[in-house]
């Protein structure tokens, strides 16, 4: 698509719009320009009295501007602008999918679901204020209130952490210390070093040390180098810039910290990191035009799609969105399923059951692998779980 | 990446084919262009709303230009006009052309604001590329969530979303202000805003062969037999509801006979026509005729884009218990939305490693443990690093040394 043509194409609608409006405005001027030398002309008249004086100006007046046309003036700009404007609406159905509604399945969503979802979103983005508007615009109960205190937890944290403050941060990742661990975070360890460069920087060497050997140490066992590292800076307590340690003190630092406590945060929640809601948007973006294209080819199945089990068509969403392990045989090409599950070769190729089936004529002798000259021994392919 | 699925026989040795890797990045470029040509109805409304008010100057303009000129012309045909009648009567024309001049001035500066705003979504759309992608997509989903907000009525969190965005020029607040008198009207039983609405959009209701109109016609008409207000029901009728007569004869009917039978009614027919939800069928009416109107989709973006999505994520494995929490459709109400809704469909295989959560290809290739379960070449890796090369499946607790493990080749 190219959007320079229809920006052109958008100009010259606009330059006809502007047109028309200075060429109105020029007409309008000259009807008035009539109209004020007549009154001129009136009142110049020698005899005030007179009631014949004045008619021949006002004739003169009719004619004068029966003669300009000024309606008739305006007709050919606006011919010219009308034509633009109904052009380019066209250009945009041409370039543009002009109805995206074309895959869409006549259901209805159930409305609260929806809204659920849209408030838990604005509460899980940190947009508390919109999302308390929206519950009470939306007449939504109380179902979102337990995300919505879940979230203003963290960004509390959030927030104090953008004021240097970490002991929020702290605080929550010490009480879920296990967890943590659990999922293999070393969150506590990076905010502790985070706390301890801060201290270092107000250039308290004692209360570093204390610092280091209360907090840090712990650590020591799984991360000795960063330890270490650490320890050392006390030599620079005060002066961290200009160590050879400097690097300690970037704001990446801390931007890293946000985002493994997000995560972490949200995992132990039992939430995604990402918002559904957005994520299922972007799905969409992705999904919409090989649908709306396969409509297009299929005009005349609008009634099928209403009912059909799996989309026609593939729809490639980015790898980002890929969450399960899908296994297409690649002779059958059919999903795999429990009955038909995806089956090792001994050459390492992996079909389907069915399509092994097929080709050892139920096991009853060896076949070539389709995709090497290995024969294959039916009774020897095993199952895989992805 | 379409695999050669040569049959057999094929008798020169080969490598292992190449398993499916992700899509080259000149398809994420491809991708992006496709989902802009989504965005029709962001470019087509403010261009209707620009269209609408272009044309509503124009009808003022050409009405007082008009008036103006007969206003000349009745002067100058009078015999009765004193000289002082006559100046003051010129006076008056040249004051109505002043304000004419003015309303012009104000109605071209609305115009060069819609026009701005029409440059303002080109813009937007040209701003998008593969690096400012995530920070595009975010402000598409505020666009799609005040359409959402627009098209349901709740005002006021649309124009708190919008605002607190700076995305005003980028939704049509403004366009669903002018919806928004008619369906509060039509929520407190008025059609005078409606009417006023189609006799506005007469041209482009009667071109769509709209019955919106008549629709109104009739409630008013019911409203009067509620009344027990007959006379003026009759001649009401005859008025408003006769001139449709001949492309809707069966409605009239139907609705005329309520004469006999009044709102108290049992007759099945004629009491659904009484009812009070009458009026939110006319408001959906009304919804649908704006949406229409302004090349908008009827449903609201949202919905349009959730129910592609859902399908788009939509496998057998998101309705069991280990679904990742990551997938939307790990939960309820993201499930309770997609049950409708069809299976996604693919063509490749596309292999998530339990572990890591990663994409299993070229680089990163599935290899399999003794038991059958299989995991990706950097997780094993790590695995076996940290644990003098064991591997532990972490489904089963299976143990076995990694040297034990086979790559497997996913075509
Ligand atoms: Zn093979």
């Amino acid at each position: 698509m190219e959007l320079n043509t229809i920006k052109d194409a958008f100009d010259r609608v606009s330059k006809k719009q502007k047109l028309s409006c200075s060429n109105t405005q020029e007409v309008i001027d000259q009807i008035d320009q009539e109209i004020e030398q007549a009154l001129q002309k009136i009142q110049s008249a020698s005899n005030p009295d007179s009631l014949l004086d004045h008619r021949p100006i006002l004739v003169e007046l009719k004619t004068k501007l029966k003669d300009m046309a000024p309606v008739t003036q305006l007709e050919s700009t606006q011919k010219d602008l009308n034509s633009a404007l109904s052009k380019y609406p066209k250009l945009l159905e041409k370039s543009f999918n002009p109805d995206i509604s074309k895959a869409y399945r006549n259901i209805e969503f159930d409305t609260h679901t929806v809204n659920q979802i849209i408030a838990s979103h604005f509460y899980r983005q940190g947009l508390f204020e919109i999302g308390d508007l929206f519950v009470q615009e939306a007449n939504e109960p109380e179902s979102v209130a337990v995300i919505k205190s879940q979230f203003q937890d963290m960004y509390q944290i959030l927030e104090a952490m953008k004021s240097q403050n970490l002991e929020p941060a702290l605080k929550w990742a010490t009480s879920n210390a296990d967890r943590l661990k659990h999922n293999g975070s070393d969150l506590l360890m990076k905010l502790h070093s985070l706390q301890f460069v801060e201290i270092l920087q107000k250039g308290s060497r004692d209360e570093a040390l204390n610092y280091a050997r209360t907090y840090l140490s712990p650590f020591a066992s799984n991360h000795m180098d960063a330890i270490q590292k650490l320890v050392v800076c006390i030599l620079w307590a005060g002066r961290l810039d200009r160590s050879p340690y400097y690097q300690l003190l970037s704001p990446t630092n801390w931007d890293k910290v946000v985002e493994e406590l997000t995560r972490q945060f949200c995992k132990i929640l039992g939430q995604s990191y990402e918002s559904p809601l957005a994520v299922t948007v972007v799905a969409g973006a992705q999904g919409l035009p090989p649908l709306l294209k396969f409509m297009n080819v299929m005009a005349g199945k609008k009634h099928e799609w209403q009912t059909m089990k799996q989309l026609p068509v593939p729809v490639e969403l980015d790898k980002e969105y890929q969450f399960h392990s899908i296994f297409v045989c690649p002779v059958s090409k059919e999903q795999s399923t429990e009955e038909n599950p995806p089956m090792l070769m001994s050459c390492g190729h992996v079909l389907c059951k069915q399509s092994i089936m097929k080709m050892s004529k139920n096991s009853t002798k060896s076949f070539k692998c389709p995709y090497c000259p290995s024969d294959i021994d039916a009774i020897r392919c095993r199952m895989l779980y992805f | 990446m379409e695999m050669n699925s040569l049959p057999n026989g094929n008798s020169t040795p080969s490598t292992p084919p190449v398993p499916t890797t992700t899509s080259p990045p000149s398809s994420k470029v491809g991708q992006l262009a496709e989902s802009l040509r989504l965005e029709h109805q962001f470019l087509r409304v403010p261009f209707e709303h620009y269209k609408k008010t272009i044309r509503a100057n124009h009808r003022v303009v050409e009405k007082e230009m008009s008036s103006v000129i007969s206003g000349v012309s009745d002067a100058a045909d009078r015999d009765d006009l004193s000289s002082d009648e006559a100046v003051n009567h010129l006076n008056s024309l040249v004051s109505r052309l002043q304000g004419l001049k003015r309303k012009l001035e104000e109605g071209s500066r609305v115009e060069h604001l819609q026009a701005q705003r029409c440059r303002a979504r080109l813009d937007h759309l040209e701003s998008a590329d593969a690096e400012n992608l995530s920070e595009w997509n975010n402000m598409r989903l505020k666009r799609i969530l005040v359409d959402y907000m627009l098209r349901m009525s709740y005002y006021d969190t649309a124009v708190k979303l919008a605002e607190s965005s700076n995305i005003q020029d980028l939704v049509d607040i403004d366009v669903f202000q002018e919806a928004k008198k008619v369906i509060d009207a039509l929520q407190n039983k008025e059609v005078a805003p409606a009417l006023a609405w189609c006799a506005d959009n007469k041209s482009r209701l009667k071109k769509s062969r709209s019955k919106f109109e008549f629709q109104l016609r009739l409630q008013e008409f019911v409203e009067l037999v509620r009344a027990e207000n007959n006379l003026r029901a009759i001649t009401y009728a005859r008025k408003y509801l006769a001139p449709w007569g001949s492309t809707h004869m069966k409605e009239l009917q139907r609705v005329f006979v309520t004469l006999a039978y009044k709102s108290t009614t049992e007759c099945a027919t004629y009491k659904v026509l009484f009812e009070p939800t009458q009026w939110d069928h006319l408001v959906d009416l009304f919804k649908q005729e704006f949406c229409k109107l302004y090349g908008m989709t009827l449903e609201p973006l949202l919905n349009i884009y959730l129910q592609a999505g859902l399908s788009a994520l939509k496998t057998p494995y998101c309705y069991e218990d280990d679904c990742t929490k990551e997938d939307p459709l790990s939960q309820e109400s993201f499930r309770k939305l997609a049950l409708p809704l069809p299976y996604s469909k693919q063509h490749h295989s596309k292999l998530v490693c339990y572990i890591t959560k990663e994409l299993m290809d070229t680089e990163n290739p599935p290899q399999v443990l003794p038991n059958g379960y299989v995991y990706s070449t950097k997780a094993l890796e790590e695995m076996a690093k940290k644990n003098d090369g064991k591997i532990t499946c972490p489904r089963t607790g299976f143990v076995c040394n990694y040297k034990d493990l086979v790559k497997a080749y996913i075509s």
